[in-house]
């Protein structure tokens, strides 16, 4: 299982956003296909609005990435987009949300966060391919915000950069999810694959 | 259709997380006494047990702290049974006592302890080494650094003790605890009643007349055991190349993919050590001989470093050995693939080409993690914080409520480890005559608050101890403890209640408050400020999210702000909850984060409650 060409995945995430079921989602779609994956996460005190950092690797051993390690920046949040672009390779591919949730300090009004104009500059400045969606309002209009996330994993798939597109996403959330779940999932992976094509 | 972790199919590939291989692997050694104290980064291997336990084929128990949880597994494996317990790398510290003895006892029935381990401080007070411990006690250790070698490698290690008769460390970092990748299932072992405790004081009753044989009986069996990992498979030798590369744990993952990446392979020959220790002293010893330099790849303390450097020194070997001196293996935190490159560059007497990466920015707004919306800390420490002040100095303990250090509540002045609070406060106010005011979680009371409650008691101390009973262990993932009256399974048969073992202690001055009221816990807070010696104030409300997920408590109320308030942001300022937001110089309250407590309503008489939208 060892000859497949490398690719990394950074994702990052606000703890509660379902950043983690989207990696052991994605893994799993790998694994289905019989490639080498390792995927890297650090559980802690997450459920309090933390930042949660998780990684997907094909091809390597090491869940780790450096700075200048990842292919591929997906960003669950655009402050924490903006945050990881150090991860990303020069001339890497950025697929982000641009819904932001305030960090405690914005939210009570005591410090500023970047606008998305600032956001969209910086990452183009340095990404190869750079694509904002509002996974959030997809995820609701499936039924769940955090579907949202997997709405942004539809697009990953259809930029065709890994070894597999969105039908193998789609039947590992079939086979990993009860029926009712996985419907609005898969609605969101298809709104997610159509807004990659469509932008 | 049963647990996929519990099906007897080997061959099977499965996608499992660091944790969940190793729970895998010691069902596959057949494992039949499993005990705990849950603890970041180790606590999904008992939480899968605690899942599967109504179904597999052993016992599993939330001891009350890593020294009962080891010194139950002790007599577990006494007693003939295979035995695994658990704990993070400071758990150990706590069950330290246990080990050093078991070490020259044995294990007849096997027993492996997991010490996760956490450099790089991800969760964790301080980033100790434990490797440290398997040396101090005298105990073989392995070191997993892919799921696929922390399933097999429990498994082996389990295997390995019961054949040995020694107590074995399965030593874990965060990294591989929290990874995920896909493990191959091997076949179960057969199982074998345990016979019980023999009748043999002579090598089960450490009195100095039987201790010292018996040391010599945990050198010999360790030499025996150092025979054994010369030739193990979990040692493994690849390349070719004039310059050594010796790699333990998760850097022997960095390690391949930097040679693979770097083009550096012909340069090297690489020993990775699986099974780490005792040493394979004549196999790092022909390793080394012939070779131009040797680099030594562990994280944290240079360990293996030192030792390969006196066995250098016993072989008459003059080659460089290099590790923490060089500067991009720090002594302190992870390594990375990027370090190792480094190391590998510089081995070599050259500089690693730098990667292009994007630029970051300065000054984002951080993240902190806080308490959640509704914590009932939270509004304790607001009532404390109301009645005393800065007059009082706080003693703070180890749990979700250490978050009440940060502002505006900043109701933790010192820390030292788990149980502390109390003994620790007692110290402080002893010494200086300060005011001392200790906050202590249930879960973390009966793991080590009560001992040192009742040495506040019996040494007349003068101190308020506040016991936040949020009903369940919420940090770690909302375990089970004594105290509590439901779990993730059910009810909690056996409840010891908090209030009757703080009166049985000896404490007289006693009060217990829901702390979401705010006036009675004011009141019972100023009652308490004007007596002297031990208080307690129990605090009972269950953590929210426990709440909703387990026992089933709805709120169907939620707090707005009709407008128009003043917009005054006292209640930003004082409490903070993360449901409140300031937009545009509006303060408002989000719904869907508001859990429904209606403490702020006690706070500002502007803050109204509704029904809930949806
Ligand atoms: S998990 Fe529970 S106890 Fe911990 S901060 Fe959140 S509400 Fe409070
Ligand atoms: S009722 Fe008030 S204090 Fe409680 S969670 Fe809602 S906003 Fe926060």
């Amino acid at each position: 299982m060892s000859e497949a060409k490398s690719l990394r995945v950074f994702m990052t995430g606000v703890g509660g956003q379902g950043t983690l079921t989207a990696t052991k989602l994605l893994a799993q779609a790998v694994l289905s296909q019989g490639l080498p994956v390792t995927a890297g996460e650090i559980h802690g005190m997450a459920q309090r609005g933390g930042v949660v950092e998780s990684t997907l690797c094909l091809g390597v051993l090491s869940p780790r990435i450096g700075f200048g390690e990842a292919d591929v920046l997906l960003g669950f949040e655009p402050i924490e987009t903006l945050r990881a672009l150090p991860y990303l390779k020069a001339g890497g591919i950025i697929l982000s949300s641009d819904e932001f949730i305030a960090p405690m300090a914005v939210a009570l009004g005591r410090e500023q966060g970047p606008d998305l104009q600032e956001i969209k500059a910086k990452a183009s400045a340095c990404a190869g391919t750079v694509r904002f969606f509002s996974i959030r309002s997809m995820g609701k209009s499936c039924g769940a915000v955090q579907s949202g996330n997997i709405a942004l994993l539809g697009a990953l798939c259809a930029s065709g950069l890994l070894p597999f597109g969105p039908e193998v996403l789609e039947a590992t959330i079939r086979a990993t999810m009860k029926p009712k779940v996985a419907e609005g999932n898969v609605k969101a992976l298809t709104l997610g694959v159509e807004a990659f094509q469509t932008q | 259709m049963g647990h996929p972790l519990l099906a007897d199919a080997p061959g099977r590939i499965e996608l499992l997380l660091g944790n969940e291989a190793i729970v895998r692997g010691a069902l596959e050694a057949g494992v039949q006494v499993v005990t705990c104290y849950p603890g970041t980064p180790s606590s999904e291997v008992p939480d899968t047990f605690f899942r599967l336990s109504p179904e597999g084929d052993f016992s599993f128990e939330y001891s009350t702290n890593e020294k009962v949880a080891f010194e139950v597994a002790a007599g577990a494996t006494l007693a003939g049974a295979m035995t695994l317990v658990t704990m993070k790398h400071v758990g150990l510290n706590v069950a330290a006592d246990p080990l050093m003895t078991l070490a020259y006892l044995g294990a007849p029935g096997g027993l492996v302890v997991l010490s996760a381990d956490d450099p790089g401080c991800h969760s964790s007070q301080n980033e100790q080494d434990n490797r440290a411990y398997a040396r101090l006690a005298g105990i073989p250790c392995f070191e997993p650094s892919t799921a696929q070698e922390a399933k097999d490698m429990t498994r082996a290690a389990l295997l390995f003790s019961r054949e040995h008769g020694l107590p074995v460390m399965l030593r874990t970092t965060t990294r591989v605890n929290h990874l995920r990748g896909p493990v191959t299932f091997g076949p179960f072992m057969p199982k074998t009643k345990p016979a019980g405790v023999p009748k043999d004081p002579r090598h089960f009753v450490p009195v100095p007349v039987f201790a010292r044989p018996m040391h010599l009986d945990l050198m010999a069996k360790m030499a025996r055991a150092r025979t054994q990992v010369e030739t193990s498979p979990f040692n493994k030798e690849y390349g070719s190349g004039p310059h050594g590369v010796l790699a333990v744990g998760i850097n022997r993952s960095y390690l391949a993919d930097a040679l693979a990446e770097s083009g550096l392979e012909a340069e090297f020959s690489v020993l990775e050590l699986g099974f780490s220790f005792p040493l394979p002293e004549e196999r790092l010893t022909a390793f080394m001989r012939g070779k131009k330099s040797l680099l030594v790849l562990e994280e944290l303390e240079p360990i293996l470093e030192t030792e390969v450097r006196a066995l250098a020194q016993k072989a008459g070997l003059s080659l460089l050995i290099q590790g923490k001196d060089l500067a991009c293996l720090p002594r302190h935190g992870e390594y990375s693939g990027r370090m190792v490159t480094e190391a590998l560059y510089a081995a070599l007497g050259r500089t690693a080409p730098t990667p292009v990466h994007c630029a970051g920015t300065e000054g984002l707004p951080v993240r902190p993690p806080n308490l959640c919306a509704g914590c009932p800390h939270r509004a304790a420490y607001f009532a404390v914080r109301q009645v005393y002040g800065d007059e009082a100095t706080y003693s703070s303990d180890i749990g979700c409520y250490t978050l009440g250090l940060l502002p505006p509540l900043r109701m933790a002045d010192f820390l030292v480890c788990m149980g502390s609070s109390v003994s620790a406060g007692c110290g402080a106010s002893r010494a200086a005559g300060q005011k001392v005011v200790a906050f202590i979680g249930d879960s973390t009371f009966f793991h080590s608050g009560m001992t040192g409650l009742a040495n506040a008691v019996y040494n007349r101390h003068d101190i308020l101890l506040v016991i936040l009973d949020n009903k369940t262990t919420a940090m770690t993932g909302h375990q089970p403890h004594p105290g509590v009256e439901k779990t993730a399974l059910g009810d909690n048969p056996a409840r010891i209640d908090i209030e009757a073992v703080v009166k049985a202690l000896g404490v007289t001055q006693f009060r217990k408050v829901n702390p979401l009221n705010l006036k009675a816990t004011t009141k019972a807070l100023e009652e308490l400020k004007g007596m002297s010696g031990v208080r307690v104030l129990l605090t009972e409300e269950p953590c929210p999210l426990f709440a909703r997920r387990v026992m089933a408590v709805k709120k169907p109320m939620t707090a707005y702000i009709p407008d128009p308030c003043d917009d005054c942001g006292q209640c930003l300022d004082t409490l903070a909850c993360p449901a409140f937001s300031k937009k545009d110089g509006r303060v408002e309250i989000d719904e869907l984060s508001c859990s429904g407590c209606m403490f702020c309503l006690q706070v500002c008489d502007r803050i109204k409650a509704r029904k809930r939208s949806a």
